[in-house]
This record gives structure tokens, C-alpha cells and sequence, in this order.
């Protein structure tokens, strides 16, 4: 009796699990109070309280929304909870604020120059909250099938009915609909809306027909009306697009193979203009409102001297986010110069930012944050192993006991136990070398390895090639 | 008393007032049959700014109106019978901008549309097409397979549309019906039609009078467009 319930409520989590396990999927806030104290131990977040409580202030500042253009600098070491701090602040800003995340060496492509990948991140960041009248699909749900298509493709197909009081109608999902159905766990007796235009759904709530089985019902279950007339309205809505949105959609203009692409190349700074005077209009006359986001680059020192010098300016501008980088280095080159320089970034554009230094952990903090780990990863773990776990996360690196615990979780999984032991993960300890250990064995075999008489050469061929 | 006053002295004249009211009313008749020529629609389609092309028997008359909307009309040389009429319609936000058919078949997509969001109607949903004949409006809902007592149809004028309902509830629909709310016109229950088979729900809306003329008058009127003689080819060479 036990197993199939076991069994059952692995199959719902099956279900609604449609996110995969990243490295900060367990990153659900800043774990912040109300008056914006840092909690020890809270929304995945551990430690760190100091860098924690800066970026709570950031996200006073972002919220109130009134100032443009600052830059706020997380520096630290490797593993110390920086991109973790950065998306611990996106997830608390909520969805309607954009946070725009990418890496520093996201920007070097050959189909577009830097300076206008730096300008579509910056205006991906701003968002403008619009009324705009929108094709509603607003009914009872009748029934949800998802299944695979023949043939082996793999693609899910959908349907999906809806009724309202006077009708009834069937209606085809593609992928995207299909997942974000599944995320709100949309069922049968669900009055949910449907904006057909961007696939967005709203759960309004449970049927009153449907309220009878009450016992499939959470506590705060409300109760509506079952709709009545047509499934499918005009109604304003009320949509949050950005900037980089609205230029897309008014430089497409020029032939449909853009659609194809996807990638919409570079667009032409007069339409950005034009955009920008639109939008000052729509302000004006009280239809739009903006919404500053953040631009978070992480490894900020892979930009090169250009872009900071493009920031400079840009951050300037009153329609700029707010810009938040990270960066794990110490003094060093300037990409582009042979200047050194705090962080790798020139003394103007630091003297424009807020530095939030983050520190390494302690030991105690180590433990609670692989424990975390091990529950986001649904792995048990004995207290032994995670005790030689975090002697590990101190003796070499976080990021490598992170590692160790899916890997020691298979070695388990493998002699059929449940619990994770000492001795599994003693096992990968061996099997699998951390960075430290790998360099001990270099040193000690470097004779026998290829092209190793070109002695100390090399390190200086990279430096030029940067 | 005052008033009193005023009748008798309308009354001294009697002769020539009378012929007045004749007068004045046989205009209100006259009026009446050109009424629409007073409305707001049929003011902006005189002022837009019209161009005309020819292919076949197919008269295509492009408006562009001032407030910056496009309309396209496509006439059957012929018969007279208007078999397209559709809408530009631009996003809030800008964009090219996409046509809406009011009347006539929809126009098939020329690329298969990605950025939609990907929930539609299935294939076997029933789909409001308008199709007008020389004298009726004209609806036509495919894909519905209930026989046709199951369908009730009623003119509604307080939201002016025509709402059709079905007895077990699987079909509802509001028409809206712009040619008569152009010229203000009233809908009459008395004026509906219904017929079905092959799937099909045919709804029929009688036009009435003044629409007849309107449309009458209206095709002269454009005949006075000339057609553009050395027509703009789509795919240009560069």
C-alpha cells in the first residue's frame, strides 16, 4: 500500500518538476525579512549576510524604480555566492520586473558588433507596462490531454476543453502551452484566462460545479462562477514588454526571414529613436509606464575597454537598468589595454558603482548549503557523509563538493541503498579529482605528457592572445 | 393664451403653411432614402483616399483613411456583390500590422505564423465566415453538426448583434453586424433567416432599404475612381 503511494507521488512530481536542476535552482529569494534583514538561513540562501543586506537595499532602490543607471559591482572570490546573489534578487523582484542575465563574453559574436548586443541587453532590461486590448480565452476547464505524438518525435501534442455556460470548445496546444499548463497544474474545474497573445494563464479559480470533491482541493481553494457567453473575448490586458520587444516587432519590417532566423541582427538606431519618443508619449499621456529593470553581466571582466567605455555613457541615459556585475578577479589587465586595474575594470566606470565585496563561507555555512543542495537534488544523505562532505567544500572547493553529491548519489543508487554513506562518497572522492589534486598529479607526471618541453613559453603566447 | 395667439395667426396664412408642411415633408421622405448620407461612415469613405485596381472582374478599391486606417474592398464587376472587405489592423505597439477579414474569405497566410502564441482552435472548431449575397447579409458557422432545431437565433439590439445559442449548449456566438451599425440601423428578428446541411449553419440577414440604396449609390460612386493602369508588380528585381 505504501509503495504505491510512493510510487504515485513520484509520478506527480514527474509532472510538475518541468524545470531542470541548475546549479541556483535552489535559489528562491534573497531570504531577506520584511524590514530587509537577512535571515541565516532562508529561500536557499546561507550566509553571505553583509553582501545580502547591500543587495536588499539594491532592491529598495530598483523597486522605487527613480533611479536610472547605477551599477552595483558583486565582487569575490570563486564560490562565494555572487551569480547566486544576482538571482536570488531577480527572483524576488517578481516576473514583472526584466532581469536580463548573460555572461561578460556573451557580446563578442561576429554577427553583431559589441557596443549593439550591449545596447539590446540594456533595453531587454527596461520594461514599459501597457494597456493593450488582447484576445481572452476565459473558461472552465473540461479536460487537459497531453500525449506524445506517434512516430517517436517525441512531441508533445496537447488539447485542451474549455466551456463556459452557453458552449464548448476544443482547442490545440503546442510545447510552450503545454509546459506553462503543467507549471500552473491546471485540471479539470479550473476557470483559468488565456491571453492568446503571449500564452499567459491565469488561474481565476475552482468551479463551483466542481465544488463537491472538496477533498482534491487545497485549503484556500476559491470557488467562482463557471463564465457564461462566449470563450473568447477582447479585453484590455495589461502587458509588460520591453524595450528590445518593441524595436523587434517595428523592425521586422523589412521582409519575413527574420521570423525564421529568430535572430533579428542589429537594429537601426533611428528606430530606436522614433521608440523612445513613443514611449516619452505614451508616458506622458499616462498609457505606458516604465519599469526599470536590472542587467545583471556576470564575469564582468571579460568586457573589454570599449564596453566599458560605451557603459560609461550608456548608464547615463535616464531609461538605463540597473546594471549589476560580478566578477571573481583581483587586480588585473584591462581586456583591450595593458593597464592593470581593480577588478579588471577601468577606475571610471568603478568609481560609478557600489561595490558589494561577498566573503568565503564558514564551515557551519558550507554544511547548510550543501544540505540544500542534497534536498534540491532529492538525494538522502547520511550525517557522516555530509560531514566529510563539507571537510571537502573546505579543503577544496564548494563548487566540487556540489559535484560530488550527484555523483556519490548514483554510486548509491547503484548498490541499491537509500541513504547516501561515508563511503560512497569517500568512492568519488577517489574516482573524480578536484582541481587541486589534479594539479599535485600534473606536477608530478608533467615529464610524460605531451609538449612539455616548451617550458614557459606558452603562459605568455595566451596573454598576448587575449 | 399666448399660445392661442400663435395658432390663429398661423392659421391667417393657412394656404401657404400648408404647402410648406407638404413641402417640408416630402424632403423628409426624400431624405430619408439618402439618409445615409448624413452618417459618419459613409462621410469617411467619401474623404478617404482611394485607389482602385482591376483584375478580371474583380474591382479592388484600397481607403486609406485619416485617422491612418486601411481598408480594402473587393467587388465583383458583374454582379455588383461586394465579396471582400477587410481591415489593417496595427498593434499597439507598432509593427507591420496584419489584415482582418469582415467579409469574404480569410486570406490565407502567406508564411506560417511562429511568434503566435501556440494555443488555437482545433481543426473540426466551428468558424464564422461572412459571405454576403446581393440581397442578404450573410454568416456562415462550418463545423457545426447539431440538426437545426438545436439552434436558436435572435436579434439582439441592446448589444446590436445577432446571438446564437444551441439547446445542449455546445455553441454560442455574437455576430456583430458593422454594415448596420454604420448606417444606424435598427435589427429586426423578422428580417433572419436560418438554413443547414452539410455542416453548416447559414444564418441570412434580409438588407434593408437603405442599405440597398447605399450600396447601389456607392458603386457608382466608384466608378469615379479611376483604376491605376500600370499596376505595381509584388516582386519587384532590384
Amino acid at each position: 500500500m505504501a509503495s504505491i503511494a510512493a510510487a504515485q507521488v513520484q509520478e506527480v512530481r514527474s509532472i510538475t518538476r518541468i524545470e531542470r536542476i541548475g546549479a541556483h535552482s535552489h535559489i528562491r529569494g534573497l531570504g531577506l525579512d520584511d524590514s530587509l534583514e537577512p535571515r541565516a538561513v532562508s529561500q536557499g540562501m546561507v550566509g553571505q549576510k553583509m553582501a545580502r543586506k547591500a543587495a536588499g537595499v539594491v532592491l529598495q532602490m530598483i523597486r522605487e524604480g527613480k533611479i536610472a543607471g547605477r551599477a552595483v559591482l558583486l565582487a569575490g572570490q570563486p564560490g562565494t555566492g555572487k551569480t547566486a546573489i544576482a538571482m536570488g534578487l531577480a527572483q524576488a523582484l517578481g516576473p514583472d520586473t526584466p532581469f536580463t542575465s548573460m555572461a561578460g563574453s556573451e557580446i563578442f559574436s561576429l554577427e553583431m558588433s559589441k557596443t549593439e548586443a550591449l545596447t539590446q541587453a540594456i533595453r531587454k532590461s527596461i520594461g514599459i507596462r501597457i494597456k493593450e486590448e488582447s484576445e481572452i480565452i476565459e473558461g472552465e476547464v473540461v479536460e487537459v490531454v497531453i500525449e506524445r505524438a506517434a512516430g517517436g518525435g517525441g512531441a508533445r501534442v496537447g488539447r485542451l476543453t474549455l466551456k463556459t455556460t452557453d458552449m464548448e470548445t476544443n482547442y490545440d496546444m503546442g510545447a510552450k502551452m503545454i509546459d506553462s499548463l503543467l507549471k500552473e497544474k491546471v485540471q479539470a474545474g479550473d476557470v483559468i484566462t488565456i491571453d492568446k497573445a503571449t500564452g499567459k494563464i491565469n488561474k481565476l479559480g475552482r468551479s463551483f460545479a466542481r465544488a463537491r470533491d472538496y477533498d482534491a482541493t487545497g485549503q484556500q481553494a476559491r470557488f467562482v462562477q463557471c463564465p457564461e457567453g462566449e470563450l473568447q473575448k477582447r479585453k484590455e490586458v495589461v502587458h509588460t514588454v520591453t524595450l528590445h520587444e518593441v524595436d523587434v516587432i517595428n523592425s521586422r519590417t523589412h521582409g519575413f526571414l527574420a521570423l525564421f532566423s529568430g535572430d533579428t541582427g542589429e537594429i537601426k538606431s533611428e528606430i530606436r529613436e522614433q521608440i523612445n519618443s513613443k514611449v516619452a508619449e505614451w508616458r506622458e499621456e499616462g498609457k505606458a509606464e516604465m519599469i526599470p529593470g536590472v542587467l545583471f553581466i556576470d564575469e564582468a571582466h571579460m568586457l573589454d575597454i570599449e564596453c566599458f567605455s560605451f557603459l560609461n555613457r550608456a548608464l547615463e541615459s535616464e531609461t538605463a537598468p540597473v546594471v549589476i556585475m560580478a566578477t571573481n578577479r583581483g587586480i588585473t589587465r584591462i581586456r583591450g589595454t595593458n593597464y592593470q586595474s581593480p577588478h579588471g575594470i577601468p577606475l571610471d566606470l568603478l568609481d560609478r558603482m557600489i561595490i558589494v565585496p561577498t566573503s568565503p563561507y564558514s564551515h557551519q555555512e558550507l554544511r547548510e548549503i550543501l544540505n540544500i543542495r542534497c534536498e534540491e537534488e532529492d538525494c538522502q544523505m547520511s550525517n557522516d557523509a555530509l560531514t566529510v562532505l563539507t571537510r571537502v567544500a573546505t579543503e577544496t572547493s564548494l563548487r566540487y563538493a556540489i559535484q560530488l553529491i550527484t555523483t556519490a548519489s548514483l554510486v548509491a543508487k547503484r548498490r541499491k541503498a537509500t541513504e547516501v554513506s561515508m563511503e560512497d562518497v569517500k568512492k568519488v572522492y577517489s574516482l573524480f579529482l578536484d582541481e587541486h589534486r589534479s594539479e599535485q598529479f600534473l606536477k608530478e607526471y608533467q615529464d610524460e605528457f605531451m609538449f612539455n618541453d616548451g617550458g614557459g613559453d606558452a603562459p605568455q603566447l595566451m596573454e598576448v592572445a587575449q | 393664451m399666448k399660445r392661442r395667439s400663435n395658432l390663429i395667426e398661423v392659421d391667417g396664412d393657412n394656404q401657404d403653411s400648408f404647402e410648406q408642411i407638404l413641402k417640408a415633408n416630402l424632403s423628409k421622405i426624400y431624405k430619408q432614402s439618402e439618409m445615409y448620407k448624413n452618417t459618419a461612415w459613409y462621410r469617411s469613405i467619401v474623404d478617404a483616399e482611394k485607389s482602385c485596381l482591376k483584375e478580371d472582374k474583380i474591382k479592388k478599391i484600397h481607403y486609406k483613411f485619416d485617422d491612418d486606417k486601411e481598408m480594402v474592398e473587393e467587388y465583383n464587376v458583374d454582379t455588383q456583390v461586394l465579396l471582400r472587405r477587410a481591415w489593417k489592423v496595427k498593434g499597439k505597439l507598432g509593427g507591420d500590422g496584419k489584415w482582418v477579414v469582415e467579409i469574404g474569405d480569410p486570406i490565407p497566410e502567406a508564411t506560417p505564423t511562429i511568434e503566435v502564441a501556440d494555443i488555437v482552435e482545433s481543426k473540426d472548431q466551428p468558424i464564422v465566415t461572412r459571405r454576403n449575397t446581393r440581397v442578404n447579409l450573410e454568416w456562415r458557422i462550418r463545423n457545426l453538426p447539431y440538426p437545426i432545431e438545436t439552434y436558436s437565433i435572435s436579434a439582439n439590439n441592446d448589444e446590436r448583434c445577432i446571438i446564437v445559442r444551441t439547446t445542449n449548449k455546445k455553441y454560442f456566438k455574437k455576430l456583430q453586424v458593422p454594415e448596420l451599425d454604420r448606417l444606424g440601423l435598427q435589427l429586426e428578428q423578422g428580417n433572419i433567416q436560418s438554413s443547414h446541411q452539410f455542416q453548416t449553419l447559414i444564418i441570412m440577414y434580409k438588407k434593408p432599404q437603405p442599405l440597398l440604396d447605399m450600396e447601389k449609390e456607392w458603386f457608382e460612386e466608384l466608378k469615379k475612381v479611376k483604376p491605376i493602369k500600370d499596376m505595381p508588380s509584388d516582386c519587384k528585381t532590384q
